[in-house]
């Protein structure tokens, strides 16, 4: 497994085009949304600032792990190299977590690129064993998201998949309160955000960054949902045999 | 204890209203090479998708090397070159043999997979700039790369010029040799011909006759004798011993016969002389064509 997973890092970093979407986009949006969002109000004693930033690092870091799995999973179904590897000696669970872990590796850049360029562009201040931990948990969150996108590229065909892939972000972004706080959706999609990934997500930064611990829910949630979409990714996995 | 490499028992598979297998029984030996000749559509590649795991039967057992596909696939005992096989772009040549290398059990040394393959000169170049053929040697690098006991090879000449091909196939007779059993699917006959000690020809989901190249040519029952009649008396040819009909073309006439031993031992005691004679066996077209009418 390990053999594969160096081989999938390595390869995610000869592409040029990759690495700019990796790097470029999450400063992009955290520029874009921090300027239209300016005079959102301030949520549980944290400055709007501190929970923009927050909100964007967990926006960036849900993008990074879904591009750098749905895409290029959809392809490897149309070019054939997942029939090659189904006949190579490699557990379907070993090919899941590769794929898992190789995204996850892309977590870790878009949260500090966020975090910098909200301290350059907007002064933000925290402690330091905040920005630490914070960043420490939403690396290790980004594996749910991983999942996803990797459960979304086993299941739509190739050129479907990029469509999908924004779609599911884009929902789980504005439902999840990483563009406006949950407190201005109504109530009934209120209650959809307590069990959105996204949610619980951000959720954990939040929660630093107002001083307090994690809450233990929303681990759960996002332990259950991380189960739930690498089964699935397995189960298509293993059932994908484009007889051609 | 030797399992047999390959076995399948009554397997069909149903895709729909489609019988792609339709009873499909077949005993392949340690060892032997086979090939599973017949035309598109016959049901090569689903039987080679059975064998490899890649698709469950709608009934029957198929087992490989004694146990059950997908099982011998992960015991790292089999390698495939599929037709529709893929790889992995961004990496080099020699990065994607190594990763199959790191994934079997016993692994050829590096460099010997890529001589083999003839690969050594571009082990370095990434693997979306290959040529098809190239492309196609790789794919054959993956599949030796653990030394499987088991070769399956779905189609594996078809982009390849004849010299390459003469090539492919001096290498994996080099394998047979050392006792790796070899199936491969092909509709190609002359292929099947000169490279298996075994032919399974399939059609329409089914074995249609399987035997050695020499007996699935015995069974179509023809053998050609021909030799130069020149100004000669054609009457009395088509009575001799085994002739089912005669064929004259310019000065040469051909007997088409069930018996040429017969047919030759009666011509040359009922003529002074038979200059040019030639005995040929039917060759595998008229057999295929004559079993699956």
């Amino acid at each position: 497994m390990f053999s594969l997973l160096r081989l999938e890092i390595r390869r995610m970093l000869t592409d040029t085009r990759f690495l700019t979407l990796m790097l470029a986009m999450p400063i992009a949006m955290y520029l874009l949304f921090s300027t239209i969002f300016e005079n959102s109000p301030p949520v549980n004693g944290m400055s709007e600032s501190v929970r923009d930033m927050i909100s964007m690092a967990a926006f960036g870091a849900i993008g990074a792990a879904l591009l750098a799995t749905a895409p290029r999973i959809a392809q490897e179904r149309t070019n054939g190299w997942l029939r090659q590897l189904r006949i190579m000696p490699v557990s379907t669970g070993q090919v899941i977590t590769a794929k898992v872990l190789a995204a996850m590796v892309w977590g870790l850049p878009a949260i500090v690129l966020v975090d910098v360029t909200a301290v350059l562009a907007h002064g933000v201040h925290m402690a330091a064993w905040q920005w630490v931990s914070i960043g420490a948990l939403l690396w290790v969150g980004t594996a749910p998201f991983a999942a996803l996108g990797t459960f979304i590229g086993y299941l739509t065909g190739g050129d479907a998949a990029f469509g999908v892939t924004y779609g599911i972000y884009m929902f789980l972004a504005a439902l999840g309160g990483l563009w406006m706080p949950v407190t201005i959706l109504p109530t009934s999609l209120q209650h959809i955000a307590t069990v959105l990934p996204s949610n619980r997500f951000a959720e954990m930064g939040w929660r630093i960054a107002s001083g307090h611990a994690p809450t233990v829910l929303g681990a759960i949630v996002l332990a259950g949902w991380l189960v739930v979409f690498t089964g699935l990714a397995g189960v298509l996995y293993r059932r994908s045999n484009a007889t051609r | 204890m030797n399992e047999n490499a390959v076995d399948f028992s009554e397997v069909t598979k149903h895709f729909g209203s489609v019988r792609a297998v339709d009873g499909l029984n077949m005993t392949i030996e340690r060892g032997e090479t086979v090939a599973l000749l017949g035309p598109n559509g016959a049901g090569k590649s689903t039987t080679a998708n059975l064998l490899l795991g890649l698709s469950q039967p709608t009934s029957g057992n198929v087992r490989v090397l004694g146990m059950r596909p997908t099982d011998a696939i992960a015991a790292g005992r089999v390698g495939a070159m599929l037709q529709d096989g893929g790889l992995m772009g961004g990496v080099s040549v020699a990065a994607l043999v190594g990763l199959a290398r790191d994934l079997y059990p016993r692994p050829r040394p590096l460099a010997e997979l890529l001589t083999e393959a003839d690969l050594t000169s571009i082990a370095d170049r990434r693997v979306d700039r290959l040529s098809g053929g190239q492309a196609q040697r790789l794919r054959f690098a993956l599949a030796i790369a653990g030394d499987p006991d088991l070769l399956v090879l779905d189609e594996p000449t078809t982009a390849m010029d004849v010299e390459a091909r003469q090539a492919f196939w001096t290498l994996v007779r080099g394998y047979a040799d050392r006792g790796t059993t070899i199936v491969f699917a092909t509709h190609y006959l002359e292929e099947a011909d000169e490279n298996a000690d075994r032919i399974v020809m399939i059609a329409r989901g089914r074995v249609i006759t399987d035997g050695t190249p020499g007996e699935i040519k015995a069974m179509a029952g023809r053998q050609r004798v021909r030799f130069t009649l020149g100004r000669g008396d054609i009457a009395g040819l088509d009575r001799l011993p085994g002739v089912t009909s005669v064929d004259l073309r310019g000065p040469s006439v051909t007997l088409n016969t069930t018996d040429a031993e017969a047919t030759v031992r009666a011509l040359f005691a009922s003529r002074r002389r038979v200059p040019d004679i030639e005995v040929h066996g039917a060759d595998l077209e008229d057999a295929f064509l004559a079993l699956t009418r």
